[in-house]
């Protein structure tokens, strides 16, 4: 199972432990990652305020036509806003042939062009779908020994398309995390956005956000928080002692990432590995005791 | 309501990126009943698209809304219209700083940095964005931000999760551009300064 890896920006400094983990885990179950080679930023959601749509469809089939021109692998994005910015581009060119044509007249200036048949995945798809839990559940050494956690979707990792899994109702994490030993406790608020790219400029605003979807977490008995998204991790992570100092509440709410959660499960180094001590909340104690 | 007054949502349907998904628009409500940041809004999305219909061009250039957007596509999948009103609110958005009315400071600030570093850079340096957006109304506010978000960087930074080395452009920055140039040179509007 060959796949192009495209990280992205965040994966390697404020998402350092999301790669760090994802690597060694999709390793373990038979996958092997190859770069596009000199790929550029996919405008994440603010691109909007400084270039037009058409320039961040184009910026976006960049990349998918420099992956194209060197094999036909499926392109595996672990970050949400990577993940969107690249199938959306895909999406409108099925929906609307002259896109393709827009396009390829732009990326021409750089030599470039993209026919259209690169497709885009998210990790959670090639997991649940190319590798499925069962295999999962078989490398399973340390089990999470039903451990709560509640696996937060939020936001561009399903929506709109929903390629892989419900928009409405999602299923796919909570099946990779029981397939770990956990138990994935339901919370309405999992699909709730955490502020996402404006979380920064509008901090105000989604420190409520966050405050509402970890405080349903953990009223539905959850200890730690699982996602799988660099925006979501730091939003989530970072700013609890700032949530708690506005409305007087508690939070000390471990957020991982869903591949060092399997890394741990797959009795992996706590900390090469499952990169856990990159955690600003630390989730060590809690897993440990629960495997035992 | 107001009366329709056709000119504004004819120029919004001409210029504005996915701008003439507006005529599908019912009036249910469900895209505003659905934003994570409906409390905040001046006007909700389903007002946003009423106001465009009712000539009211200040009023919607000038909106909070537009740019409250956190991009969850909720309000997509939930229009019974299939209208894609996050990116409505996205062309809005662009369309109304182009035109020199700037909804929400600081986030027009954080996006246009980001996307001046993706021009310049090809890839996004996440120490030297929130830099360039706090330093964006001058020194003093500069000075304030950075010392209000310390600690979040020294959490990062003790943590192994802020790349040191500053990023370096892309091999391809040069054709990058020149995409990009065409790029805005061909989209919706392209033509209005």
């Amino acid at each position: 199972m060959k796949y192009y890896l495209y990280w992205g920006c965040s994966l390697e400094g404020t998402g350092a432990n999301f790669l760090l983990s994802l690597k060694p885990v999709c390793e373990a179950l038979g996958m092997e990652f190859e770069e596009i080679e000199d790929w550029n930023c996919c405008g994440a959601s603010v691109s909007y305020a400084g270039a037009s749509d058409l320039a961040i469809k184009v910026l976006n089939a960049r990349n998918l036509a420099l992956a194209e021109a060197k094999a036909s692998y499926d392109i595996v994005a672990p970050c949400s806003s990577c993940y969107i910015q690249m199938i959306k581009v895909n999406h409108e060119i099925k929906e609307d042939p002259a896109v393709l044509k827009q396009v390829n007249e732009c990326l021409s200036e750089g030599g470039l062009n993209y026919k259209g048949s690169i497709k885009v995945r998210h990790i959670q798809d090639v997991l649940y779908n190319d590798v499925g839990v069962d295999k999962i559940r078989e490398r399973v050494t340390s089990s999470l020994n039903g451990l709560k956690i509640a696996g937060y979707v939020g936001c561009q990792s399903v929506r709109p398309y929903g390629e892989y899994d419900s928009t409405v109702k999602p299923v796919v994490q909570d099946r990779l995390l029981k397939a770990l030993g956990a138990e994935a406790v339901p919370f309405p608020k999992k699909m709730l956005c955490c502020g996402s790219g404006i979380f920064l400029p509008e901090m105000d605003y989604c420190l409520e956000l966050v405050k509402t979807i970890l405080e349903d977490a953990l009223n539905h008995g959850a200890k730690m928080v699982s996602t799988v998204c660099p925006m979501c991790a730091m939003n989530l992570e970072m700013y609890q002692d700032r949530i708690n100092k506005k409305y007087g509440t508690q939070l000390d709410v471990p957020i991982v990432y869903l591949t060092q959660l399997m890394a741990v499960a797959f009795g992996m180094d706590l900390k090469k590995d499952a990169a856990l001590n990159r955690n600003v909340i630390p989730p060590e104690g809690i897993l440990k005791e629960a495997i035992g | 309501m107001a009366a329709y007054e056709p000119s504004f949502a004819q120029e919004v349907s001409g210029n504005v990126d996915f701008g003439d998904e507006i005529k599908m628009c019912m009036q249910c409500g469900v895209c505003a009943g659905s934003c994570p940041l409906r409390d905040h809004m001046d006007y909700p999305p389903r007002q946003i698209f009423s106001l465009i219909r009712a000539g009211k061009r200040e009023e919607v250039l000038n909106s909070q809304s537009i740019m409250l957007c956190t991009s969850c596509y909720t309000c997509v999948v939930k229009c019974p219209r299939n209208i894609p009103v996050m990116d409505v609110m996205h062309g809005l958005a662009h369309y109304a700083l182009k035109q020199g009315y700037v909804p929400r400071k600081d986030t027009a600030n954080f996006g246009r940095e980001f996307w001046n570093q993706v021009y310049k850079l090809g890839r996004i340096d996440e120490k030297d964005l929130p830099r360039r957006v706090f330093f964006a109304d001058g020194v003093v506010s500069g000075i304030k931000s950075t010392m209000n978000f310390m600690d979040v960087g020294i959490k990062l930074l003790l943590h192994g999760r802020m790349k040191l080395l500053p990023e370096k452009k892309i091999k391809g920055i040069q054709p990058l551009r020149k995409m990009l140039d065409k790029a805005e040179k061909m989209a919706k509007g392209g033509g209005v300064a």
